[in-house]
């Protein structure tokens, strides 16, 4: 599983550094929020007034492009990212009653974040696997042909008290 | 350049490389309608109603974006681009509430207008739920996110115009909006309230919150800006003989369709219930009403009789830089001719007499040497003494645009953090009151580098040995000592200055209002002559003006040394010109400066005083020695909108118009002459200006030979060399606002074919007593018991001493009451917190206050806003004169700061 830094109250110093490598570049604002993202698991909002004064933009358009990428994130995200697929094909084999169980297996609702930043639960409009529906996505793996049954078994298997 | 054909709805029409497909059929009087473009903004194509059809390739292209190319054969009106035009507008209505009975708007809006030219109803599409307004608290702009239409002209003119980034779009998809950053309100954002983006919003998104009127006024009148010298192009919505609307003009060379927030919301106080309606003359200690026979007849008899027992000397005028040219005109006639004396003076004597004496001296033209426009095209911009964000909107709003968008690079150089700072290039922070010495110091490196415009120096300028010499001990090193700015820095700044091709200098009263203002104006012209940024495109020296007309009001004579056009009165050719037109005999002593005219008055030498639409008492330095001062005049008249705190002074009060209620023309600071319209009847029984001094001349008995303003014109064009021309530009078309591209304005030639270099020393502020004695001080040295410097300035919500702005409602109601800021650090010593209550005492005077708690000025610095009539700030200061433009201090002074209290209370309950 891959492995990602959580920040809870983001290291600004460092956000700063990394900033700097792009001075004045207006270019770079999209390579840079990801660079961010990648290092933090989020864009912190208190870092778009120091990107907007590196880049010479303002504040208004960096925030503009964050909440134009679904990718791009301002709150933080669990260690594992659980994404349950609502496309069609799922939700005529049940994707909606998936996405249901897992909400009730991690007690938190899309959108969000378990309290000890173990899962952030997600959808999806279609991962490009219909033939295995429903499905679901942990991280980079793929669970296809999802019952309730597998439901409990996945997160049984990741540990989950 | 090769013109490019296509053929446009089967006929063929040209234009040139570049031009897009919506330019050209506008200009072949084709219309495509458009939501989303407007020709101030860079066009994106967001709303694509203006979609055409290539018919060659069948492409559906959006033709405020798409550029001409030869060959193109275009339909705009075909049946496949209105159906898709028609699915387009359907779709946005689907997506807007149905609210159009009741939406302020009403026809104005754009989205209506082009579904009613479609013939498009109410639409089959389902509609969208909306998402509701926005709440907000300041009484500008109301925004309703329902009714967006994501056409980003509001995010555009934020970025492009006003370049305050306050908003841009948030989200996407059906949850896209424009927002500031984090979705707050826009008092809590970057937003200045310019209300630019009010005017382009083409739908009820963007409102004005607290109006006068909700509905489409029928009459709409093109006029000037009555506040600062920027002189914008504004429009007065008309319902009622009430002025219930004002939105960007639409000649608007000045603007370019933006405005600030006084000129957006500023305009209230034309219908404030405080307006003067009826003459007032005192009796007893109070007003009481009479009809203007009575006032003008008192007037009259009371300055005859002064004149007669006293000598016309003992009689003094105070013009205004807020009324038209003819209104100042015609005083300074009044003045010399039915008066007899020269005493006359207007209130931008206050801070323009350094630019008039300093450029005057350096370049032979007393003003500013190029347009607002030309800043967007200088490599390297000075800002020095000036905060134009808040003083001159729209140069704030160049000077950013250039840096932004254009790459220049600004040298700012201000003590103060102002809104300007986050866009220098290079920040320098002197000391206050040292400019000279580092101005003189950046001239040195230029000179020392070998970074001069040798060619210019040696074609047009003389005395540059002399001023070599002068500034031979200016080292860097010498400056820094002086100012505190790094040594590193100013060889810096020196050197970008220099190595532009097209370098601007723009300042303010930041320069002019210390006692050494002429000697730094002087100082600035020597650095822009010396790199021959005189007369080219994007370079030149820029003063801006405070007031609407302070340009005018010394262009036409309203000044006690010059007749009009600066023809001086003690030139005995100049008079003659004037005497033989005038057919009197004029007075050839200099008279009394404004400043002079009250000390002479508090001594009994002036006895009789004739005010117009000046607040001395406020303007002036030292309150209670000018209060003083006019109380012991024999009489005065003051002229006025309102019951000023000199008004109440006055024997006789006149109601005058304000802006919206006369004619005329107001002069901006870079010497445009701008039309001012009529737009409502005068309130009351209120008259002109113009009126009010040609009826009291009838009533003194030496008529002015005029019955109408044009005839004022025609004689300002005739003697008025500057004006050439003028008279005629004022006969053009209504809807016109006749700015002259040449006219007034300095037209890139220097005037008397050279400039001369002054060498000028950087003196430290010394009392007037001893001034010129040997040893060299440091500036405003702290005195004894009062550490603070005291800077004082213009802020964006207030206008002048606050006569106008603190009687707009909208205006007040923002920025309800005065305040002090103060730094951290020196608030932390002082057991200062935020908004506690806090005296700031001078050695003249003493007033109460709030503190502001503000990170951005240096310590021991302190900066009190101007405008608010209940603060006197100028009272603070004591009167200290420039030696040769006798202007006053009015900039820094010395005080110390005490805390009062907390919040709203008073000691004593605090302590108990």
């Amino acid at each position: 599983m891959a492995k990602k830094k959580i920040v809870a109250q983001a290291d600004l110093a460092r956000i700063e550094t990394v900033i700097a490598e792009y001075q004045n570049e207006r270019w770079a604002l999209l390579p840079l929020l990801e660079r961010i993202q990648q290092e933090f698991g989020f864009i912190p909002p208190s870092s778009i007034g120091l990107i907007a004064k590196g880049l010479r933009l303002f504040p208004a358009q960096v925030q503009g492009v964050i909440t134009f990428y679904a990718q791009l994130y301002t709150t933080p995200r669990g260690k594992n990212i659980v994404r349950v697929c609502r496309g069609t094909a799922c939700h005529v084999r049940g994707g909606k009653t998936i996405l249901k169980l897992v909400k009730r297996h991690l007690g938190i609702q899309e959108g969000e974040i378990t309290p000890d930043f173990e899962y952030s639960l997600e959808t999806v409009a279609c991962i490009g696997c219909c033939a295995l529906a429903p499905n679901m996505v942990i991280n980079r793996n793929i669970y296809g042909r999802m019952n309730p049954k597998k439901v409990a078994l996945i997160f049984g298997q990741h540990g989950r008290q | 350049m090769q013109s490019v054909t296509i053929t446009l709805d089967g006929r063929e029409v040209s234009g040139y490389p570049g031009m897009t497909i919506l330019e050209l059929a506008r200009e072949s009087g084709i219309n495509i309608p458009t939501l989303c473009y407007d020709p101030h903004l860079s066009s994106i194509g967001a709303c694509r109603v203006c979609l055409v059809e290539n018919e060659q390739s069948g492409a559906l292209l959006a033709s405020c974006v798409t550029p001409i190319a030869p060959g193109m054969v275009i339909n705009t009106h075909s049946p496949r681009v209105t159906g898709h035009r028609s699915t387009i507008v359907k779709l946005m209505l689907a997506s807007h509430p149905d609210s159009c009975l009741v939406c302020d708007k009403g026809n104005r809006c754009q989205l209506r207008q082009i579904a009613s030219d479609m013939g498009i109803g109410l639409s089959e599409f389902q509609r969208i739920p909306q998402m509701a307004a926005i709440e907000e608290v300041n009484p500008f702009i109301e925004r309703d996110a329902s009714k967006c239409i994501l056409c980003a002209k509001c995010i555009r003119a934020c970025q492009e115009l006003a370049v305050e980034g306050a908003i841009d779009y948030f989200r996407r998809g059906f949850t896209a909006k424009p927002a500031t950053l984090n979705d707050l309100p826009l008092e809590d954002s970057e937003c200045s309230f310019c209300g630019t983006c009010v005017a382009l919003c083409p739908t009820g998104a963007l409102m004005e919150k607290e109006r006068a009127y909700r509905g489409t006024t029928k009459t709409a009148t093109q006029t000037t800006c009555p506040f600062c010298g920027c002189g914008c192009s504004i429009c007065l919505e008309v319902k009622d003989n009430h002025v219930v609307r004002v939105t960007p003009g639409k000649q608007d060379a000045v603007n370019h369709g933006t405005l600030c927030v006084r000129g957006s919301y500023g305009c209230d106080f034309i219908h404030s219930p405080d307006r003067l309606t009826k003459p007032l003359v005192k009796a007893n200690e109070s007003f009481e009403e009479v009809s203007w026979e009575q006032a003008l007849e008192l007037a009259a008899t009371e300055f005859k009789r002064i004149k007669d027992k006293h000598g016309p000397d003992s009689l003094a005028v105070l013009g205004s830089s807020k009324c038209t040219n003819e209104e100042n005109y015609l005083l300074q006639r009044f003045a010399r001719c039915v008066l007899g004396t020269n005493n006359i003076d207007n209130g931008s004597s206050l801070y323009n007499a350094a630019t008039r004496i300093g450029l005057g001296t350096s370049i032979g033209f007393p003003g500013t040497t190029n347009y607002v426009s030309a800043l967007e095209e200088s490599e390297v911009i000075i800002a020095i003494g000036a905060d134009p964000p808040s003083s001159a909107p729209i140069v704030g709003y160049t000077i950013k645009r250039a840096v932004k968008y254009k790459g220049a690079k600004l040298i700012l150089i201000d003590p103060r953090r102002t809104k300007l700072s986050s866009f220098a290039y290079l920040w320098l922070r002197p000391k206050v009151g040292t400019d000279v010495a580092l101005l003189n110091s950046l001239a040195k490196v230029i000179i020392d580098e070998g970074l001069l415009d040798e060619e210019f120096v040696a074609r047009e300028t003389d005395n540059f040995e002399a001023c070599t010499k002068t500034l031979e001990e200016y080292s860097p090193e010498y400056a820094e000592a002086i100012t505190g700015i790094a040594s590193k820095e100013i060889r810096a700044a020196a050197r970008l200055y220099a190595a532009a091709s097209q370098a601007a200098i723009v300042y303010g009263s930041g320069i002019t209002q210390h006692t050494s203002g002429t000697d730094s104006v002087k100082a600035l012209a020597n650095l822009a002559i010396l790199t021959g940024n005189i007369g080219r495109r994007g370079g030149g020296i820029y003063a801006l003006q405070r007031e609407n007309n302070a340009q005018g009001a010394c262009d036409m004579g309203a000044l006690p040394n010059f007749l009009p056009g600066y023809q001086n009165v003690s030139d005995a050719q100049a008079r003659r010109k004037f005497e033989d037109r005038w057919g009197v005999s004029l007075p050839a002593n200099p008279g009394l400066t404004a400043l002079e005219i009250v000390e002479q008055a508090r001594q009994g030498k002036i006895a009789g005083l004739y005010i117009i639409g000046e607040n001395p008492v406020l303007s002036f330095p030292h309150s209670s020695l000018v209060t003083q001062a006019l109380t012991s005049l024999d009489f005065m008249v003051v002229q006025d909108m309102f019951l000023t705190e000199t008004a109440k002074l006055a024997s006789v009060v006149l109601p005058a118009t304000s802006f919206a209620e006369k004619e005329g023309t107001f002069t901006n600071f870079e010497g445009r002459v701008n039309q001012v319209r009529k737009a409502i009847e005068p309130l009351g029984q209120s008259l002109s200006d113009w009126e009010i001094i040609l009826r009291l001349a009838d009533k003194m008995g030496c008529p002015l030979p005029f019955s109408s303003l044009q005839q004022v014109m025609d004689e300002v064009e005739e003697l008025v060399p500057l004006y050439e021309g003028y008279a005629d530009s004022q006969r053009l078309h209504e809807d016109e606002l006749s700015i002259r591209e040449a006219g007034r304005s300095y037209r890139g030639q220097l005037l008397r074919g050279f400039a001369r270099f002054s060498p000028v020393q950087y003196t430290p502020h010394v009392p007037r007593q001893i001034r010129g004695r040997e040893g060299k001080a440091p500036f405003l040295e702290a005195k004894e018991g009062y550490p603070f410097t005291l800077l004082t300035g213009t802020i964006l919500y207030h206008f002048g001493t606050g006569t106008r702005s603190s009687r707009a409602w909208r205006l007040k109601k923002f920025s309800p009451q005065s305040f002090v800021e103060i730094g951290e650090a020196d608030a932390q010593k002082l057991g200062i917190s935020h908004c506690d209550k806090v005296s700031v005492i001078s050695p003249v005077s003493k007033l109460t206050t709030i503190a502001k708690i503000i990170d951005g000025l240096p310590e021991g610095t302190l900066f009190m806003p101007i405008s608010f009539p209940e603060t006197p700030v100028n009272g603070l200061f004591d009167i200290t004169l420039d030696p040769e433009a006798k202007t006053p201090s009015l900039k820094a002074c010395n005080v110390r700061i005490e805390r009062v209290g907390p919040h709203g209370e008073k000691e004593d309950s605090r302590t108990s």
